[in-house]
């Protein structure tokens, strides 16, 4: 006989979002900092948000606080200090949706 | 090694949203946030710290190769003048030593290692449309452009 337990946390665990997820979600956020239309429609791991998307440093702060609203996590200072790509910011999203996760 | 920021108060108003939950928090130390708090013109002390905070880093990204968004950890301290407003801004264990020009349609800050040298740089600023294409022939030390204006420090 196989007994299976199902705890409350593993049951309503979210489902990890992939990369190409986050992406997404993250274009979605940094649309409205940006004027480089083409840069926008081809944003992809190697975007650079100030070079590329030509985004004001003071709006890095606007989108670190919409990606803790949206992804419900916390941003810490050694974080945001290497969000600026899509690629680490990406990988900063995952870590902290995982910690929250586990 | 020369450093300059210039805020467009009028494009700066529109752009960013500083009393937004959490946002000062992300860029201004304690220190800083009270000096904010305590202004006369809150507005212009956000954006006063702010321009030291880039015209330094510009200096310290040059310098280290660093590249990195931790304005917190550039610590900025003003001794305010009758006609000018100089400061310090540290990160690591560097200072840089800045002053910073307010206007009422934009606030410009140069920063320099050394504090003596604050009084060489040349400054200009060109208000849009009044750009000038071949500035860069001009080998200016350090460039900032944000809404109208265009600095240039040499």
């Amino acid at each position: 006989m196989v007994l299976v337990i199902l705890t409350p946390a593993l049951f309503f665990k979210n489902t990890p979002m992939n990369k190409e997820e986050i992406i997404e979600a993250l274009k979605t956020i940094v649309e409205p900092y940006s004027e480089e239309v083409s840069a926008l429609a081809h944003i992809d791991e190697n975007t650079d948000f100030i070079n590329d998307l030509k985004i004001n440093s003071a709006n890095l702060v606007d989108i670190v606080l919409d990606i803790e609203e949206k992804f419900n996590i916390e941003i810490d200072n050694d974080s945001m200090a290497k969000m600026l790509t899509v690629k680490a910011t990406t990988e900063i999203i995952a870590q902290k949706l995982e910690a929250n996760a586990g | 090694m020369l450093g300059n920021d210039i805020v467009d108060l009028g494009l700066a108003k529109i752009q960013s949203n500083w009393r937004r939950k959490n946002y000062l928090d992300k860029i201004f130390t304690a220190e800083e946030q009270l000096l904010i708090s305590s202004a006369k013109r809150p507005d212009e002390m956000v954006w006063l710290l702010w321009s030291m905070k880039e015209s330094a880093y510009k200096i310290y990204n040059r310098k280290t190769g660093i590249r990195n968004f931790a304005p917190k950890s550039l610590n900025c301290t003003i001794y305010p003048n009758i006609d000018q407003i100089k400061g310090t801004v540290s990160i690591d264990n560097d200072t840089y030593f800045t002053k910073s020009d307010i206007q009422l349609q934009y606030i410009h800050t140069i920063a320099a290692p050394v504090s003596s040298e604050l009084e060489e740089i040349k400054v200009t600023i060109y208000e849009s449309p009044n750009h000038p294409s071949d500035y860069k022939c001009t080998k200016p030390g350090c460039v900032s452009h944000h809404g109208q204006y265009l600095a240039l420090v040499y």
